[in-house]
């Protein structure tokens, strides 16, 4: 999609008014659609809607070896599939290096010590552990992909059932693992702290959060901040950014990030079980 | 004799507790997404896929563009997660690559390719959840995507599968399950309304007694999926319509 | 209408998946009552015919029945009774049934598919309104309980008129119900009030026959399910097949996969409640403490305490042998038991009491402690028993009587006890298999004539052992004009032809796989129309059949192969020994004479090629028993007779064999039925190459064409009857030859060991052997002559058939010798005899001695119960000596038959030795006894004989 010079005057003017086109105000998002547990066969999953942008997040667990270095530590990875439902362009291997951008951007952000505690994931020390796969598939591309998707992946892993071990039996070199079979007999992940990201843009003079797909096109440089109980965890900018400006944008991505995280924890808190809906709605 | 799990029960219920000749339950809805120019979404039991329509519109490869008909394209891909076992990559495997072709070729023998010369339809299905009949969920996905778009087809293409259940009884849609357990499926695609088999699929080998009554059976699957996508698209199109107020333009 | 289930499971790499599955409920599920009105009734279910109605004294209304999954696992003997009907089987039980244990799950299938049973089966879980979700930290019993007691209160709601129990012996689960206004009893408070109760009660299984506390523990524990398998994870334990010994009831070996040799287990404690075939888990001790097996031969045969104590001793003294020591281990838990049904007889005592012991007829299973109400009767029969369990303080397993076979000692329930015992299907051919047969009279078509080779002018003849009914085979030879080759052609009746797969025939069949020959019966695999006429190549009669047809030159080489369906007419229908007197006559120059020399030649080149490839002669007595058409009872016991022409005939149909397994095999690398003979280990031929050393021949075992070589040279001119023994102990060395399918091994495996050929299978014997069969068909497929079907070609389908063909084959034989046995006492009864033998084995306290005459192998004591044996025993050479004299394996000895049949369900012999004179041991022979003695020894005989008498019409009162 491109836009031209009238269409991209009028976004700027919008923002320099604070009255966007589609009539929010710099700080505002579009409206999030949020529901978890959508893919039944992953241990925890969640599809998130910001108006046209579609993200599905599900996370596996598997039995790995902790690194050596972090022998309490369990593991995480993440891959973002751009499916080419979103747009032709990612047909192929077309989305794959926006996909390797996403999912580093993730992988730094949760890597920050304090945002999601992997020594939850320790079974034995040195030797077993879980190792979580949060698996993103961008299905629709409406902008702000970095919000949508970091909001999806923290939904997913506040959804995600740990399988309780029953037993274990250490036998010289390996170790057997035995777990529950029953689901309802599971536990959750603390992921309180997992960290959000928030795009801020600047267009013009001002800074603005959740640009659409149009605005992305108008603005000149933007940041990226993943926050996580009150602390930045990574800042990634692209274009070039006036220190001022810098610190302008992070402190607006700071506020939106705090009010975006509690709005989402209360949200994920009450949503109801076995909605069965997914994408019938 | 055999310790074999019996695929059907002495009542004649499956393992999932339907009968010999019973789909699984299908739910489906077009429009799911606003960008492409059609979408559909289809469960067939757990099978759960994406479809997204984009075109028809110029051909992005000058070279391939044809003076007399539109091209088609298509990609299948599978989420890494659809599967219980979690899969290395979502396409450019050997069998989605395969599926992508059987894809193009099914739909080709539907969509009026001649009214749009030097053109391009793009189809892509996403699989999110994996519980056999892969294929056949991504056909009837890609039809509801497709008239979603407005694209002009033939008649409806269906797809279903079938396979025999204790060697004997032919069954209808076959979930994973009944894959692994059972013999070899059969997958076909069919022009339910004229009765025509676009392509057809197996497993493994089939013993020539038994083809007919599995094809028959599949057949009959596709005219029971043709009418439940019928209804979704009345119900949709209706529900698209009143929204526009066409009801009050007739009047 | 729909909802999913999800569970976590393991796959084969280690990872936990999350499995989720779709699960329909119904509306449509029927109720199966046929009275009820809101569910459309299926025909399928027929649970009340008015004739069937439970009349129980609890309650004076008639009622349906409904159970839980333990009284189905613990009293199905009583299930099976036809007292017991109108039961409700709910899909929850049913399933749990099956995955508690099989052979329960198809017993209870065979009554739910007896339609006069009215048992039914209702799909609880599919069922919209009696579908019950599992909540958090429910246990799988719990939650199966629920769903119990839900469907029972849809039914009581459903059908407010009828009347439904639930019979459950779990208590909680009981009081839940009555909670719940379901009316639920024990299964012994519901069958003691049964009207007809009283030969039921007896069936009703006993896990709760003493209380336990008072009485000694016998037996250690055993570990927990968990503990063993933790410990077999470790390694601590291993788990392996329980086999008892035969001849010693304190001893056993557990065959575990990990340890090369089995694991030898001693005494109680180290037995542990193990009966034969259990799985079991057994701990190995330390090096230090590994005894060897003893070499004694122990029965259990008093019930005393104090004595069990004594052979314990005595065993512990017989394994310090130190050359033979083996693993050795204790049991310490079961795994999974086998128990199955057994044969045999109560033990004989005045005690007419309510508790009674049990003696099975197979000497590896204990006996059985049973309660019944009709000892009397049950004195005189011959029984069936299951074992139900087997407490620490009891020194039997509990079990309770399942059905009486007949009469003690008639040659009717010999033969049912062997053909139960071996499970063979013997019933009578149903309508359904019978309906499958050709119409009589039977002719050839003019289509059958298009189809098939013309070889009616052919002169073609069989050659069968005396009295043969079942000609499956018959043979041709001509020379071929104008060359110097020969045309020899093998015929194979055509079974194939009438039996069509798929039919009630073909499935009975194949179900029985092989003809069971006992004496003086024969268990047909197909009925008798087929095996007897339209199939059997009879002589001047028009049959089918499938040819094999060779050309060969002088020097048996095969030029050309063909193989065809045919119409044949035999010339002759010869036995052996004819046809050896045609071969030898030189006056008869007739075509089937020339034909018969022809073949005879080209056999012996044949042979001579296979033994020099390295094929092994093996020897096994085979006897013929003379039976009296009228009264069966055996008249004379001889050893068959071997004639040239039985190698002849042998020869082409090994020929034959061999041709069809390379053709098929080419045409279906897949799913061919191949035969195998695999290579024994070399431990199994420690015996052989022991023997073979005291007596200084060196056996070489390297492989199959040394181990021929040094048999070959294994011989004596003083010893004639050496050889022969050699040959009878390597054959007992070699492992069971089976069928499989091509595709399922590696090639190299396909190799038959004995005949030294890389491919064999069967194609000659159809009429008395299944895997023909299939042999026949895949062959007529190859060559154009038939189509194929589904099954022939589906690998799993032919592994499972071959399983079930190799399993049924064993048994037979085993069936086939065990009436031999049967027959032979019966023909040793009341004599008296003095007969030639050799030992065979030495053995710490007895010789084994085997009588060539007879194909007979006893067991000589050389010390009486109770005395201490003036015999020295070398464990080194293997030798017993006394008063000058020892004995060596294969030494010739004259000993002393006679039948001792004091223990009516082992008859056995009693052996004494006669020559070599051993003083204070042997006994004179009969010969040199006096007149006096010998009327003695006849009146002894005469008294003996009335003593059997005696006892028979005792069983009888």
């Amino acid at each position: 999609m491109s836009l031209c010079e009238a269409e991209k005057t009028f976004i700027l003017h919008g923002v320099a008014e604070n009255f966007r086109v589609d009539g929010r105000d710099r700080e505002g998002y579009r409206p999030i659609e949020l529901e978890t547990d959508i893919v039944q066969h992953a241990f925890g999953s969640a599809r998130l809607r910001l108006a046209s942008t579609d993200i599905l997040a599900s996370v596996k667990i598997e039995i790995d070896t902790p690194l050596p270095e972090k022998p309490f530590e369990g593991k995480i990875e993440f891959f973002v599939d751009c499916s080419a439902n979103a747009t032709p362009d990612f047909e192929g291997r077309g989305g794959e290096q926006l996909a390797i951008e996403l999912a580093n951007i993730l992988t730094s952000a949760y890597s920050a010590p304090q945002t999601l505690d992997l020594r939850e994931l320790c079974i034995l020390k040195g030797e077993k552990c879980w190792k979580l796969y949060v698996d993103i598939l961008v299905l629709e591309c409406g902008g702000n992909l970095y919000d949508a998707i970091s909001l999806a992946v923290k939904a997913a892993l506040f959804n995600t059932q740990v399988p309780k071990i029953n037993n274990m039996t250490i036998d010289g070199e390996n170790v057997d693992i035995d777990v529950s079979e029953n689901l309802l007999d599971c536990r959750r992940l603390n992921v309180k702290h997992a960290p959000i990201l928030v795009t801020v843009c600047k267009i013009g003079e001002h800074c603005i959060v959740d640009p659409s797909l149009e605005e992305e096109q108008c603005m000149m440089s933007s940041v990226v901040v993943a926050v996580s109980n009150n602390h930045f965890s990574t800042i990634t900018s692209m274009g070039s950014l006036h220190e001022e400006t810098l610190f302008e944008c992070l402190n607006l991505g700071h506020k939106v990030a705090v009010r975006l995280n509690q709005t989402l924890i209360e949200t994920l808190e009450k949503m109801p079980q076995n909605q069965d809906v997914g994408f019938l709605k | 004799m055999s310790a074999k799990q019996q695929l059907i029960n002495k009542i004649g219920l499956r393992l999932d507790g339907r009968r010999a000749n019973e789909l699984r339950r299908i739910r489906c809805k077009m429009g799911v997404f606003s960008q492409p120019d059609g979408s559909a979404y289809i469960e067939q039991g757990l099978t759960k896929v994406l479809a997204a329509v984009y075109g028809p519109h110029q051909t992005r490869n000058k070279q391939k563009a044809q003076h007399d008909a539109c091209i088609i394209n298509t990609q299948f891909s599978m989420a890494v997660f659809s599967t219980t076992d979690r899969k290395k990559r979502p396409r450019g495997d050997r069998k989605s690559i395969e599926l992508s072709v059987l894809l193009q070729q099914a739909l080709s023998a539907v969509i009026e390719t001649d009214l749009y010369p030097f053109s391009q339809i793009d189809v892509y299905v996403e699989v999110l959840h994996a519980d056999g009949g892969i294929y056949a969920a991504c056909v009837n996905a890609a039809t509801l995507a497709i008239i979603d778009a407005g694209i002009p087809i033939k008649e409806y293409i269906c797809a279903c599968t079938a396979s025999l259940a204790n060697d004997d009884v032919p069954m209808l849609d076959i979930s994973h399950q009944e894959e692994i357990l059972g013999g070899p499926t059969l997958t076909i695609t069919a022009l339910p309304m004229s009765e025509k088999i676009v392509l057809m699929e197996m497993s493994q080998r089939f013993h020539l007694d038994h083809l007919p009554k599995v094809l028959d059976k599949a057949l009959e699957g596709c005219k029971d999926i043709k009418e439940i996508l019928d209804e979704a698209v009345k119900d949709h199109v209706s529900k698209i319509g009143s929204a526009t107020g066409w009801a009050n333009a007739s009047s | 209408m729909f909802t999913t289930k999800s569970f976590i499971k393991k796959n084969k790499v280690g990872h936990f998946l999350k499995h989720v599955r779709e699960h329909y409920l119904r509306t449509d599920i029927s109720c199966g009552v046929p009275e009820c009105k809101k569910c459309h009734s299926e025909n399928t279910s027929s649970l009340t015919k008015p004739s069937n109605s439970n009349n129980c004294s609890i309650f004076n209304y008639d009622h349906y029945l409904i159970l839980d999954t333990n009284i189905i696992l613990d009293q199905i003997d009583v299930l099976e009774e036809p007292i017991i009907s109108n039961v409700i089987i709910f899909n929850t039980v049913y399933k749990e049934v099956k995955h508690r244990s099989l052979p329960i799950y198809k017993r209870l299938n065979t009554i739910i598919e007896n339609p006069s049973r009215c048992f039914f089966l209702f799909i609880n879980d599919h069922h919209k309104d009696t579908f019950v979700p599992e909540t958090a930290g429910e246990l799988i019993n719990d939650y199966n309980d629920k769903c119990i007691r839900q469907a029972i209160k849809w039914y009581i709601e459903h059908l407010p008129n009828k009347k439904f129990i639930l019979l459950t012996d779990d208590t909680k689960n009981r009081q839940l119900a009555i909670a719940d206004n379901i009316p639920a009893y024990t299964v012994r408070d519901y069958v003691q009030n049964l009207d007809k109760k009283s030969l039921i009660e007896d069936k009703l299984s006993r896990n709760d026959l003493h209380s336990a506390s008072e009485e000694k523990e016998l037996f250690p524990p055993h570990l927990n399910k968990i503990e063993l398998l933790k410990g077999i994870k470790e390694g601590s334990l291993h788990q392996g097949v329980f086999r008892a010994s035969t001849v010693n009831f304190l001893e056993g070996f557990v065959n575990v996969d990990d340890i090369k040799e089995p694991v030898l287990v001693q005494g109680r404690a180290g037995l542990n409640r193990a009966v034969d075939g259990d799985i079991v888990a057994v701990e190995v001790f330390s090096k230090e403490q590994w005894v060897s097996p003893s070499e004694i031969i122990l029965e259990d045969e008093d019930v005393d305490e104090q004595e069990v104590e004594e052979k314990e001793e005595i065993l512990k003294n017989s394994t310090v042998l130190e050359s033979e020591i083996k693993p050795t281990g204790k049991i310490v838990g079961i795994i999974c038991r086998k128990w199955k049904q057994y044969c045999g007889i109560l033990k004989d005592t005045s005690d007419l009491g309510l508790y009674q012991i049990f003696v099975p007829a197979n000497k590896t299973i204990p006996k059985v402690r049973i309660q019944t109400r009709q000892v009397e009767f049950l004195k005189t029969q011959k029984l069936v028993v299951t074992i139900d369990s087997w407490p620490r303080y009891s020194r039997y397993p509990h079990g309770h009587y399942v059905r009486a076979l007949g009469l003690i000692g008639s040659q009717q329930t010999e033969n049912e006890v062997v053909l139960l015992e071996h499970d063979v299907p013997y019933s009578q051919f149903s309508k359904e298999v019978l309906r499958c047969l050709p119409k009589l009279p039977w002719l050839i078509t003019r289509s059958d004539e298009e189809v098939r080779v013309d070889l009616r002018e052919f002169d073609i003849c069989s050659v069968d052992p005396p009295g043969c009914t079942d000609i499956d085979d018959a043979l041709h030879c001509r020379p071929i004009d104008n060359t110097d080759t020969l045309e020899v052609g093998v015929h194979i009746a055509d079974v194939s032809h009438f039996i069509r797969p798929g039919t009630a025939l073909d499935l009975e069949a194949a179900s029985r796989a092989t003809t069971v020959y006992l004496v003086g019966k024969r268990i047909d695999m197909v009925p008798e129309l087929l095996s007897s006429n339209l199939c059997s190549l009879k002589e001047r009669e028009e049959r089918f059949a499938f040819s094999c047809i060779w050309t060969m030159d002088r020097q048996a080489n095969i030029l050309t192969t063909k193989f065809c369906k045919s119409i044949i007419k035999s010339k002759q229908a010869m036995t052996y020994e004819e046809a050896q007197l045609i071969i030898d006559d030189k006056n008869k120059t007739d075509a089937i004479a020339q034909s018969l020399r022809h073949l005879n030649s080209l056999a012996k080149i044949l042979k001579k090629r296979r033994l020099d490839q390295g094929a092994l002669v093996l020897a096994s007595t085979e006897v013929n028993i003379m039976m009296d058409s009228e009264t069966m009872e055996p008249l004379d016991v001889k050893v068959k007779k071997h004639f040239e022409t039985n190698s002849m005939v042998e020869e082409f149909m090994l020929l034959a064999n061999m041709s069809v397994a390379k053709k098929i095999l080419d045409e279906f690398p897949d799913c061919a039925m191949l035969r195998r003979h695999p290579e024994p280990p070399a431990s199994n031929f420690d015996p052989l190459v022991k023997a073979g050393r005291h007596l200084g021949f060196d056996i070489n075992i390297e492989s199959n064409k040394t181990l021929a070589e040094s048999l070959d040279k294994a011989d004596k001119s003083s010893h004639p009857y050496l050889n022969e023994m050699f040959r009878m102990l390597t054959s007992r060395c070699m492992l069971q030859a089976v069928y499989f399918t091509s595709g399922t091994l590696q090639k190299a495996d396909y190799y038959h060991y004995g005949l030294a050929v890389p491919l064999y299978t069967h194609f000659t014997s159809p009429i008395r052997r299944y895997a023909d069969i299939i042999v026949h068909r895949l062959l007529a497929v190859a060559c154009g002559a038939d189509r194929t079907y589904p099954d022939l070609l589906n690998k799993e389908k032919s592994t499972i058939l071959c399983q079930n063909l190799n399993y049924r084959n064993r048994m037979a034989q085993y069936a086939g010798r065990a009436s031999v046995a049967f027959n032979t006492h019966f023909f040793f009864k009341g004599k008296l005899n003095d007969e030639e033998g050799y030992v065979l084995y030495v053995r710490k306290n007895a010789l084994q001695i085997l009588i060539p005459k007879y194909g007979l192998e006893c067991t000589l004591f050389l010390a009486k119960k109770g005395e201490t044996t003036m015999f020295q025993y070398d464990e080194e050479r293997q030798t017993q000596s006394a008063d000058g004299v020892t004995f060596h394996a294969f030494d010739p000895v004259t000993v002393r038959l006679q039948l001792d049949s004091s223990n009516i369900q082992h008859e056995k012999f009693i052996l004494q030795l006669v020559k070599p004179i051993i003083r204070g041991f042997s006994v004179p022979a009969l010969n040199d006894l006096n007149d006096g003695d010998r009327t003695e020894s006849n009146e002894k005989r005469k008294s003996d004989e009335e003593s059997g008498k005696n006892n028979i019409k005792k069983n009888r009162k």
